[in-house]
């Protein structure tokens, strides 16, 4: 790999988007059209969502109707309240941030100092280490599972958040050597070199030099831990067993297959929306830098 | 890597930890510094993953179920391939086997073209229209699968459920008004989770596949136009070679999303799915969990790993040449 600055790519290709219908010479009148399906296909994407945010308002008549209300004709919070009155709600959406924040923080930990070591550094067994990291997670989950439950078990850590955030580790390790590395590699050495030659120690070069270039590439890195994490349903499904230990994910689906909630799916939708809310909130913070993190791991890798 | 590192570090390669007598500062340093970086992960991997998976085979040729884990330990032995034989002459997961490989053939199949399709239209529209797809794909690829099992649960609901309520708007037959989609199996498997899971899916490689689309140089398709190429002789030989690595990644991912397919199907049907929603990853789930059968539970795992493996034998080797390549 040699100094070529690749980040570049991106952005001219953009800038050269903004005329590029002269220069193709598209059929400027086919336009309308494609962007009325490119509306009628986001509306489709969207509408499993609207229907979750606007079934929890619904009044009782609303939603017991045969044919289903597109639009709220009253204003209800009483599937909110029967989700915030349940026990377990609170605790799960308690024990989840705490999984989620731990597996994110040791993730990115552990995973940064291998990305370094990757896109910095030539050593026997590199090419190992970065081809171990991508075949590793194509490992099922699910396969997985079971040999945790005896080990975590047998260590006394089943049925612990702790145990948990080991767990999520078999994803977020990987997942973050990996992208951290081609977000690295992207760090031109030269920086480095002209800290060392500035006098800086080794130490004093990554701290200074590829630490701060790095954090755009954590943050993104870290929000796609976190939603991983966040949405992990198996694992916490099986490594935890009290109710007052379980994640948001699995009180869900304990939630709606109660007998008085089954069939109640104002609430179920109530508590779908309130589960999923943290990780919305997130990428609508980190949307702009989601987008182009993912072209970077993708498209590049 | 540069010339400078390799300056720098000329033993690397071949002596991994040089011996303290030539201690030259920075040299020797930049030699194990690299195996302290991913010394942690190592560890960590070997403790959540490669120990697991030895344990995974371990069960496999053992006897363990719940009650000879809690009150019979001593009874626990080897058996060999018995724990093969007996799942490998079982219906029930050869019949798990078949709805597995139809579900993903057809989900794959749909996921890749439909987002290759609509990273085209990406292609081709204003830029507000664009803002307002990828805004809605956005939202989509947030909510986590057991959600989405949910809302669709709701949404194919046989009273007040959407669906049924446009075909019956659509058909104008009353029959669709309560139609119950799970009662049959094959059309709530085929038809509600594969659109669900379909649904999921489609964000992450429209926009995938858009942004490859945004790397194929204008000046290509421009001189393939002047040469009198046709539309789809453009796409064929000038679009499709440049973002067939993409495509081929997105099959291989969706190939992983699909084969192991559980959570949406597991909230779909509120945690018990009939036998007809068996598919290889709620097999092994109901076996090893639901009935406490681990060691038939490690051996479907282990069968599921080996057929996962086998189709993605070739992806594999072309992500270790990634790997070398940098």
């Amino acid at each position: 790999m040699a100094l070529s600055i690749k980040p570049g790519r991106v952005r001219p290709s953009g800038v050269r988007r903004s005329h590029e219908n002269e220069v193709v010479g598209r059929r400027r009148w086919a336009t309308p059209i494609w962007n009325t399906v490119a509306v009628v296909f986001a509306v489709v994407m969207f509408f499993p969502i609207y229907w979750m945010i606007i079934t929890p308002i619904k009044t009782g008549k609303d939603l017991l109707s045969v044919d289903p209300t597109f639009w709220p004709t009253g204003f209800s919070t009483a599937s909110f309240k029967t989700v915030f009155t349940d026990p377990n709600f609170l605790p799960d959406m308690r024990n989840v941030a705490i999984i989620t924040v731990g597996a994110v923080v040791m993730g990115l930990a552990v995973g940064f100092l291998g990305a370094v070591a990757v896109a910095r550094f030539r050593f026997t067994g590199r090419n190992f280490f970065i081809a171990a990291m991508l075949v590793v997670q194509m490992v099922p989950l699910l396969s997985l599972v079971i040999p945790m439950f005896f080990i975590l078990k047998n260590i006394g850590l089943y049925d612990q958040g702790f145990g948990v955030i080991l767990a999520y580790l078999v994803f977020t390790i990987p997942y973050v050597v990996w992208t951290l590395r081609s977000f690295i590699v992207n760090i031109p050495k030269e920086l480095d070199e002209a800290a060392l030659v500035d006098g800086c120690t080794r130490w004093g070069a990554f701290v200074r030099v590829i630490l701060p270039l790095t954090v755009p590439g954590l943050i993104t890195t870290g929000v796609f831990c976190w939603i991983q994490a966040w949405n992990e349903f198996v694992i916490a499904n099986i490594l935890l067993s009290s109710n007052d230990q379980q994640t948001a994910m699995v009180w869900l689906t304990g939630f709606s297959s109660t007998p008085t909630h089954g069939a109640d799916y104002g609430s179920q939708m109530a508590g779908a929306l309130m589960v999923s809310l943290p990780v919305i909130i997130l990428f609508v913070i980190f949307q702009r830098r989601v987008a182009s993190g993912l072209t970077a791991g993708a498209v590049k890798g | 890597m540069s010339v400078m590192e390799s300056d720098r570090v000329p033993t690397a390669a071949n002596e991994p930890k040089a011996p303290p007598a030539v201690r030259r500062g920075v040299r020797i340093r930049g030699n194990y510094l690299p195996y302290v970086l991913i010394a942690p992960a190592v560890v960590v991997l070997v403790g959540v993953l490669a120990y697991p998976l030895v344990d995974l085979f371990l069960l496999a040729f053992q006897n363990v179920n719940d009650y000879l884990h809690l009150s019979a330990p001593s009874l626990v032995r080897f058996i060999g391939f018995d724990g093969f034989t007996k799942v490998l002459s079982s219906t029930e997961f050869w019949q798990s086997t078949e709805r597995t490989v139809l579900f993903t053939l057809e989900v794959v199949t749909a996921s890749v073209v439909l987002a290759l399709l609509f990273g085209l239209l990406l292609q081709r529209v204003s830029s507000w229209a664009k803002v307002t797809v990828v805004t809605a794909l956005m939202f989509v690829w947030a909510i986590p699968q057991i959600v989405t099992g949910t809302v669709f649960r709701w949404l194919f609901a046989n009273t007040g459920g959407v669906a049924d309520y446009v075909l019956y708007r659509v058909t104008g037959d009353k029959g669709w008004r309560t139609h119950d989609w799970f009662a049959d199996s094959n059309q709530g498997l085929y038809v509600v989770v594969a659109l669900a899971v379909l649904w999921g899916a489609l964000p992450f490689l429209v926009i995938g596949i858009n942004a490859a689309l945004t790397q194929v140089p204008k000046e290509l398709v421009e001189a393939s136009k002047l040469d009198g190429a046709n539309g789809w002789q453009t796409f064929r030989h000038v679009v499709l070679p440049v973002i067939k690595p993409f495509l081929v990644l997105c099959t291989a991912l969706s190939f992983i999303w699909d084969f192991q397919v559980f959570a949406q199907i597991w909230s779909l049907r509120q945690n018990s799915p009939e036998e007809g929603y068996r598919v290889l990853g709620i097999y092994l789930y109901q076996e090893g969990l639901g009935s406490s059968h681990y060691s038939t539970s490690a051996v479907i795992s282990i069968l599921m790993i080996l057929l996962m493996l086998a189709v993605l034998v070739f992806y594999i080797r072309q992500v270790i040449k990634i790997g070398e390549q940098d």
